[in-house]
């Protein structure tokens, strides 16, 4: 226990905006638990939620106090130390694989993601990234779709027509 | 590899798109509304091996839960009308509507199979200081708010039950809901709760080894695995213009599915529903066989949204009329 | 004699000794993988082994669900994604380890102290099943919410650097744990009106997100920092390391047991409050909590696997099921002609020294399986960053998406990544939010039953808390906890002292 350091010293840029956010966010679900079903009785589905957000309101009360007193770390800029541009790029990455991964079907868009992430993060030739890419890929779709039936989403790819092609040419 | 593909691809829409004959032509998809383990899970589990032997084809069984079974239900509906994707569950939907739940019950859909059916069945703890309906009756008036009836929330089995009870005879007692009847049956043994209705399948064995003792068959006539347990008609005779009633497991598709594959699915679901294994199984359950499709199966369905509905609403936890949605009075 | 005959059945019989074998690696596999669970693969095995005799198809799953189990420790050590939430508690200290090489080392010595636990709850299953489950279902709501609460106070053990922060981490996790149609009333919480929301959060999508995408965008910072390497000299862990370990390792089968025997309560929470209990017993660890201590590590591991055995209690003597995987095997149970309930000792007195015999092979496969390949796993960890991070999101995204078919679920795993990823960076612990989504649900539902048990009144709990043994004992373990070895306390009063001196 000793050796742990329980308090923060110094506060990182964003971390004052981000605790009253975090407070502005507690009151709302304060807020949202009252208008379930107010302070009616103590067995109402209400009484939990808002017991768990009265005591977020509180907590993050005091973290943002804290953050006040606390003096900002010297040579930490928020672009660089906490929100460099790779991790933007690949949450955005991932958003797009996200949104697409319905329409475009699995077998498609896991392949793109794969591929330009790891093409974007690993930098060798494009030969080596699309056998890395379909190798992952081929191991997942086996494990997932094949032994474990999960259907993942088919998008645009017919894949169960070629399964049973596929099947019916082996019979 | 690629040029195989879309050779196959090709040949395969083109194959789909000249006639409907061979259908299935792919895996097909049954969604089931409720968690693995349940007893849905087990019915659909048990019967679709069957069905994959009438068919010819593989059925994918993925469990969808949420909602009360909403969820599953607006999965299906959501995906094509081409007979690939069953929904696999029980009498829930048919109170969506009332319950503001959802805008799509059974009666937006169309019913493959109807499998079985169950009995309501009411038991209590051993040591509560009743044994029959009439002592359950006479002990909660006597004392009132102190009986515990275990429930399953609004719309499940035990509400209607205890709805069915409440339009003939007044009762006060505590009620407290547990996250469906297995949880609750195991408070009921631990003393959490003293009285609850509850489905005759999950029950028998509990009772026949004397863990907890039957009140009341909540049906018109006794059954066969409990010769001795006097049908609730015989306390309450008002009961009768309700009864037979009771939770169901069947099968559905989305409306507009070509008549071609429904008759495919009725005509393997109709035969596997008939194999003894299946059958056997079931009535060890406790679970009445209907396998009902078609009007039958419309009519059955019909009848038991409309008593269930108007007793909802009549006990006063509709969100809704029945009669918004036109379901008649029973 | 007879017990002893059906105790090494599956032993004997070369198909049954294979198919446990199998089970169990598969099981390991399944275990590993998040967003796989045991409950679904043993779903998918009722389908597939619906025409074989009953035994083989036991065999199968025990093994399954004995290595899956197990295998949840795999990827929460070397990745920090549990494969299952009763791995949660193992990558908090597992995890550390393995950045500093010794993922070798942690996973063989949780593969031992997994074993371990195994057996212990394999011999209280042989020896003590019908006590222990009379003992489990005489708790009551009331009972169930202090255990709850007891488990709740571990947020204290999680906190890390600052308690506030780790307060309201907890919070939220119980606020997350609420959302959806509540199972009592039908009442909507948080729901905005999505109908997708009417089941909640899936804890596995806010556990995935926070513990393994959080973790993988913080790894984007040190994309030029080396791979770690392994040392990969010990696999099998020291005599001396297990002599040492084995009280401790002991203590935490049985709370894992007894958690796991309970309806409602399985591996997950026994897992965390076995790591409390740890933190608490062990006075001067050589590595912090949190940083790599083995003891943080063995502690979970040995709970989740001694409740295996714990959840087989009722479900052998009573047929009620004692966690969601035992419940699927009820079903298979019925589906192959047989009658799980409290008949079943006596009609079928051979099932249950079958199971046991059967539980117990499972348990020596995991040790078999276990220490080997744990060299070419612990190579996952030197693969280029470049690679392994995508890896890692394309396998939470599928594994998200796996819990149940639903694209929502991967929305909610991405959104708690970026907050997880945010919270991490301004010093927010984030195992307090997977505590609480885990623990919101048992304290919500049972504190509402107890106070309607006692017709809404607070003081009528209290009262009737005292009639019943277990109840008073409960209770005063939650004080005691409280105001003398909790962290929250001492921690409080550590500040105080450290602000008024500065």
């Amino acid at each position: 226990m000793s050796s742990q350091s329980p308090f923060i010293k110094t506060r990182k840029p964003g971390e004052r905006i981000f605790c009253l956010l975090m407070v502005m966010g507690s009151v709302y679900l304060f807020w949202q638990s009252y208008a379930i079903s107010g302070f009616s009785s103590f067995s109402s589905p209400g009484a939990f939620p808002l017991a768990a957000s009265a005591t977020m309101v509180l907590a993050s009360c005091v973290t943002f106090l804290n953050t006040l007193k606390l003096p900002a770390a010297e040579n930490v800029r928020f672009v660089y130390h906490c929100f460099p541009p790779i991790v933007a790029v690949i949450m955005a990455l991932i958003l797009i694989y996200s949104v697409v991964l319905e329409s475009l079907g699995f077998v498609l868009s896991s392949f793109a993601f794969l591929f330009v992430s790891i093409q974007f993060l690993y930098r060798r030739s494009v030969l080596t990234t699309l056998t890395i890419s379909l190798l992952a890929l081929i191991v997942v779709y086996i494990i997932f779709r094949l032994i474990f039936q999960v259907v993942l989403p088919e998008g645009i790819v017919p894949e169960r027509e070629i399964l049973s092609s596929i099947k019916s040419l082996w019979s | 590899m690629k040029k195989t593909t879309i050779a196959l691809l090709a040949a395969l829409s083109l194959s789909s798109s000249l006639s409907f004959a061979d259908y299935p032509t792919k895996d097909i998809q049954g969604i089931i509304q409720w968690g693995a383990g349940g007893s849905t899970d087990t019915v659909m589990r048990s019967i679709t091996p069957h069905v994959e032997k009438e068919l010819g084809t593989s059925i994918i069984l993925t469990n969808k839960t949420g909602g009360v079974g909403a969820i599953a239900t607006k999965f299906v509906d959501a995906k094509n009308a081409d007979g690939y994707t069953l929904l696999m569950g029980a009498e829930n939907p048919q109170m969506y509507k009332i319950l503001g739940l959802s805008d799509i019950d059974y009666s937006d859909m169309i019913a493959i199979n109807v499998l079985a059916r169950g009995t309501p069945i009411i038991v209590a703890n051993n040591d509560a200081p009743f044994n029959n309906m009439q002592e359950l009756i006479d002990y909660t008036k006597a004392h009132p708010g102190e009986v515990k009836f275990g429930s399953t929330g609004p719309g499940g089995l035990t509400s209607i039950v205890t709805a069915m009870l409440d339009s003939q005879v007044k009762l006060d007692y505590i009620s407290i809901p547990y996250n469906g009847d297995g949880p609750a049956l195991t408070a009921l043994q631990g003393g959490a709760i003293d009285v609850m209705p509850a489905v005759l399948g999950a029950t028998i064995e509990q009772i026949k080894a004397g863990r907890m003792k039957a009140i009341s068959l909540v049906d018109v006539e006794s059954s066969k695995l409990l010769p001795d347990l006097a049908p609730i008609t015989d306390t309450l005779p008002g009961m009768k213009s309700y009864l037979p009633w009771g939770p169901f497991f069947g099968v559905f598709v989305k409306k507009g599915t070509s008549d071609e594959a429904v008759e495919k699915l009725q005509a393997a679901f109709q035969k596997a529903a008939f194999n003894s294994d299946f059958v056997d199984l079931m009535q060890k359950r406790g679970f009445t066989i209907m396998n009902i499709s078609g009007d039958e199966a419309n009519y059955f369905l019909e009848a038991y949204r409309s008593t269930s509905s108007w007793l909802v609403h009549d006990a006063g936890f509709s969100k809704f009329s029945p009669e918004e949605f036109g379901i008649r009075k029973p | 004699m007879d017990a002893l005959h059906y105790f090494a059945m599956s032993w004997l019989s070369p198909e049954l000794l294979g198919l446990t074998a199998l089970g169990t690696f598969l099981g390991i596999y399944v275990g590993a993988i998040p967003g796989l669970s045991v409950t679904m693969a043993v779903s998918i095995l009722i389908s597939f082994t619906f025409a074989w005799d009953v035994n083989y198809a036991l065999c199968l799953m025990v093994g399954v669900y004995m290595g899956g189990v197990y295998g949840g420790s795999r990827t929460a050590i070397l990745l920090n994604i549990p494969g299952a939430p009763s791995a949660i508690a193992t990558a908090l200290d597992g995890y550390p380890l393995a950045k500093k090489g010794l993922a070798g080392e942690a996973i063989g010595l949780s593969t031992v102290m997994s074993v371990v636990g195994g057996f212990v709850g394999i011999i209280v299953l042989a020896l003590a099943a019908p006590t222990v489950s009379e003992f489990a279902i005489t708790f009551q709501p009331r009972d169930y919410m202090m255990l709850g609460i007891l488990g709740i106070m571990l947020v204290g053990s999680l906190s890390g650097g600052s308690l506030a922060r780790g307060i309201f981490a907890g919070a939220l996790g119980l606020l997350i744990g609420t959302v959806g149609l509540d199972p009592m009333t039908a009442e909507e919480r948080f729901t905005f009106g999505v109908v997708e929301l009417w089941d909640g959060i899936n804890p596995v999508a806010v556990m995935i997100g926070m513990f393994g995408i959080s973790e993988a965008l913080h790894q984007l910072h040190h994309m030029n920092k080396a791979v770690i390497k392994q040392k990969i000299s010990r696999v099998i862990p020291k005599w001396s390391d297990i002599k040492k370990y084995m009280p401790l390792s002991l203590q935490t089968s049985f709370i894992g047991v007894i958690v796991g025997a309970l309806p409602g309560t399985g591996g997950d929470i026994a897992a965390l409050m076995a790591y409390d209990h740890a933190k608490r017993v062990t006075k001067n660890p050589k590595v912090p909590f949190g940083e790599g201590a083995k003891e943080g590590l063995i502690a979970p591991e040995a709970a989740n696997n001694a409740a295996v055995g714990g959840a087989y209690i009722p479900m052998l003597t009573l047929g009620i099921p004692g966690d969601a995987v035992t419940a699927v095997f009820i079903g298979a149970l019925f589906i192959h002609g047989l009658n799980p309930g409290p008949l079943l000792l006596i009609e079928q007195p051979h099932m249950f020294w079958f199971t046991v015999g059967n539980l117990t092979l499972a348990n020596i496969f995991v040790l078999i399986f276990g220490l080997t390949g744990i060299k070419l796993f612990s190579k996952i960890v030197e693969c280029p960053k470049g690679i392994l991070i995508p890896l890692i999101f394309l396998l939470s995204i599928v594994g998200a998406y796996a819990i149940n078919n639903a694209i929502t679920d991967i929305w909610w795993m991405l959104a708690f990544g970026v907050f997880g990823y945010f919270m991490r960076l301004y010093g927010f612990p984030v195992g307090p939010v997977i505590l609480g989504v885990i623990l919101s649900s048992l304290t919500d539902e049972n504190w509402r039953r107890a106070i309607l048990s006692e017709r809404g009144s607070i003081s009528d709990l209290f009262i009737n808390l005292f009639h019943s043994p277990l109840s008073t004992v409960l209770f005063s373990v939650i004080v005691l906890i409280l105001f003398t070895q909790s962290p929250l306390w001492t921690r409080w009063l550590k500040r105080k002292l450290f602000h008024e001196t500065t």
